[in-house]
């Protein structure tokens, strides 16, 4: 059986080609995959396979294929406002925004929509994408859906997706040894990877840190990532007296990623509002065996209580945060190992990638065995009088014969 | 109690499971059960068609029988335990194998193509639904336990039978190694007729019929009557050729369990296998209630001939053999699957 892989791999620097090179080996070793790429002609496979995400310029062809020929589609995040706008209006497509508008919310959608051509109302997706996810078109689409957590699986389905989903872990990376680097360090060394920005909840982390560092003068935040644009962190740092207990990298290869998570004694992880996705970073923080501090929201919220901490994004988020910390640090043994098991178990690659056969064996081949099965049963049916084939196939299917 | 042991038949082919599923049926009624066989041909080729034997089975309403509640169904293979009931015991002597871990062998059934991947695929999730449901799911053997754990997750408590009862007895033992099994390929008979080969004072006797016999046969000519073929022989027969041997040679290729080394040892002999064997392997130990050897014609033909000259040993091997199957009876079969 043969696999068409949609998907942005490296160079691109998006979380989803990193999930796909560690994926694709372990996949390959199980089935036969072959690995579509932009601006070529789509392989030819028993099914296709498309990563969505919510970055235009790395899937906005991916969708376009998927729009020419169904598949299974790994729907990374529920959100994906900003790819639409990117594959619309990012084409001078307004007419295909107004359209996906219209879709979700009606003609108010279709009203709020012009809005924002004419700019008289701030970008959506920008302000407020999880409002309006714009996730319809792709799911109609979709043959199955394979998603990172019950949240996306639940919006999916409230959506009115009927097709089946696959709730299908995001892999851990393995790992041997990490040798973390020695040129960073803090008592404790906190940590915090990925993108800079409101959505990640920095102007909390940084405040819960300032207050954290008065009872810990020697602890250090180590904030790895570019920050996002409007939002001045340097600025930020300067008014809360963080210039000094505060280090600043952009991006970071991914060995030295690594070596810099290994370095730290606790990672924090925050986000709202969350467009559905699951975190990379997250999952790698884990592996390591880190006590790790999240947001109570969305895949997060799904984590075990005796995995990770959640802050809860309410009033006292800054105040929880900081006693968070203390918590990781005096606890960060059995939080870490707990976090490690945990990885090890549910997050193993060879059971996604048995998971993800599984997958598309049944969206390749599973209606040709219930229609052959059906086939056999709708006669044998007939000849006994009872001729109603719909009926026959929700009794196959309650019976437990076919999915 | 009202016990169904619902079992599927290959019309026209009697084996060990049949010969088991019957005996169960006697030992519940000997323990004064209402117990019967519930059958339905099985034929799992082609194609799709696996799935239609497990709807029938799907189908079959075993809540009652003629008015009256059958409380306990005991299921032993797929697709019988495919049968829905709110008592159902799994008592699994083996899953469809072409479906795990046959598949993508020689002894496997679906290819690549999608249908024959997703038919695969519906029979592992109807295996997690059909024995999911069962109040307790037993295996005959570690083997089959740890493929159940290893492809479907599922936890089977290891429960073995007792082999066929034969009126078993320890005579001396006449020199020849004798091999009771189907004659087929995936059971290795040709190892035993390539140890023969090798050493021309080893005696084989073959009990059994199949189609290798032919296959065999040949391979056997010009042994100037070392090798003899007896075919299917009746249980009188049968125990005195166990009685007399010195020891019993059972080495098919990964094997679910294996009656053949626990009626061997009822007959306190040593069971010569292979180290691939597998179910066997579970009460065969090296030296001490057989040998278990490298899957060639020499490691046989060696194994064969420490034995024939150190037949004390072999003797003493025989009987512990049998205190290890002396432990497994029916009537702690029974209290297992009535609990």
């Amino acid at each position: 059986m043969k696999v068409a892989y949609y998907s942005p791999l490296p160079p691109s620097r998006s979380g989803i080609a990193d999930y796909s090179t560690l994926l694709l080996p372990a996949l390959r070793e199980r089935v036969d995959v072959v690995v579509a790429e932009h601006g070529k002609r789509a392989p030819a496979a028993d099914v296709a396979l498309y990563h969505v995400g919510n970055d235009p310029d790395a899937h906005g062809w991916i969708v376009d294929a998927l729009y020419k020929r169904r598949g299974v589609v790994v729907l990374h995040e529920y959100v994906l406002h900003h790819l639409v706008a990117g594959i619309t209006i990012g084409r001078r497509d307004g007419r295909g925004y107004l359209d996906a508008m219209e879709r979700e919310l009606g003609v108010a959608g279709r009203l709020l929509g012009l809005g924002v051509l004419d700019n008289l109302l701030p970008l959506l997706w920008e302000t407020q994408p999880e409002r309006f996810p714009l996730a319809g078109a792709i799911l109609e689409h979709a043959d199955a859906l394979i998603v990172h957590s019950s949240f996306v699986g639940s919006k999916a389905r409230a959506a009115g997706y009927h097709g089946r989903i696959w709730r299908i872990p995001h892999p851990a990376w393995p790992l041997d040894h990490v040798s973390p680097v020695d040129d960073v360090a803090g008592d404790p060394l906190i940590g915090c990877f990925g993108y800079l920005n409101m959505n990640k909840r920095i102007p909390e982390l940084l405040e819960a840190f300032a207050a954290f560092r008065r009872d810990r003068p020697g602890a250090r935040l180590l904030l790895v990532g570019a920050a996002g644009e409007r939002f001045d962190v340097q600025r930020r740092l300067e008014r809360l007296g963080l210039t000094e207990g505060v280090t600043r990298l952009d991006y970071v290869p991914e060995d030295g990623l690594w070596a810099l998570m290994a370095a730290c004694d606790v990672l924090v992880n925050l986000r709202y509002p969350t467009m559905g996705e699951t975190s990379g970073s997250a999952i790698r923080a884990m592996s390591l065996g880190k006590p790790l501090i999240v947001s109570d929201v969305g895949w997060f919220h799904e984590l075990p209580d005796d995995v990770v901490l959640k802050v809860p994004v309410d009033d006292y988020e800054v105040e929880v945060l900081r006693a968070a910390l203390g918590v990781a640090v005096e606890h960060g043994g059995q939080l870490g190992a707990a976090a490690r098991a945990y990885a090890a178990r549910y997050h193993d690659l060879g059971g996604v990638a048995d998971a993800y056969v599984e997958a598309l064996e049944m969206a390749a081949g599973g209606e040709a065995v219930a229609d052959a099965v059906l086939w056999r049963i709708a006669v044998a049916a007939a000849e006994i009088g009872v001729d109603d084939p719909a009926a026959v196939a929700r009794a196959a299917r309650d019976a437990g014969i076919l999915s | 109690m009202r016990v169904v042991v619902a079992a599927p038949q290959v019309p026209f082919v009697r084996g060990g499971a049949e010969l088991m599923a019957e005996d169960l049926v006697a030992a519940l009624r000997a323990r004064g059960h209402d117990a019967e066989i519930v059958s339905i041909p099985f034929k799992w080729y082609p194609g799709t068609r696996v799935l239609d034997q497990a709807l029938l089975w799907r189908l079959v309403d075993l809540t009652e029988s003629d008015g009256r509640p059958i409380d306990r169904v005991i299921a032993t293979k797929f697709p019988a335990y495919c049968v829905r009931h709110p008592d159902k015991v799994a008592w699994v002597l083996h899953q469809f194998r072409q479906a795990y871990d046959y598949d993508r062998t020689e002894l496997g059934q679906f290819d690549d193509t999608p249908e024959d991947r997703a038919t695969r695929r519906a029979i592992e999730r109807l295996d997690a639904v059909a024995l999911g449901e069962a109040r307790k799911v037993y295996a005959t053997s570690r083997n089959v336990a740890d493929r159940l754990q290893r492809f479907n997750g599922i936890e089977a408590e290891v429960l073995p039978h007792p082999p066929q009862s034969l009126p078993y007895r320890e005579a001396e033992p006449e020199g020849y190694v004798l091999s009771v099994n189907r004659l087929d390929r995936a059971k290795r008979i040709d190892l035993l007729v390539g140890a023969a080969k090798r050493d021309p004072s080893l005696r084989v006797v073959i009990a059994g019929e199949g189609p290798d016999r032919e296959r065999l046969e040949r391979l056997a000519t010009g042994l100037n009557g070392q090798v003899t073929f007896v075919g299917r022989v009746d249980e009188e027969r049968l125990a005195d050729l166990y009685a007399r041997c010195l020891a019993v040679y059972y080495a098919p290729v990964d094997e679910d369990f294996g009656m053949v080394p626990y009626e061997a040892f009822l007959s306190a002999k040593p069971v010569v296998t292979a180290v691939d064997a597998g179910g066997p392997l579970e009460v065969v130990h090296d030296h001490r209630t057989g040998a278990v050897v490298q899957p060639d014609a020499a490691a046989v033909a060696q194994a064969c001939a420490y034995l024939a000259t150190h037949v004390d040993e072999a003797k003493a091997w025989g009987r512990a053999g049998r205190e290890l199957a002396e432990r497994v009876t029916w009537d702690a079969c029974v209290d297992a699957l009535l609990s």
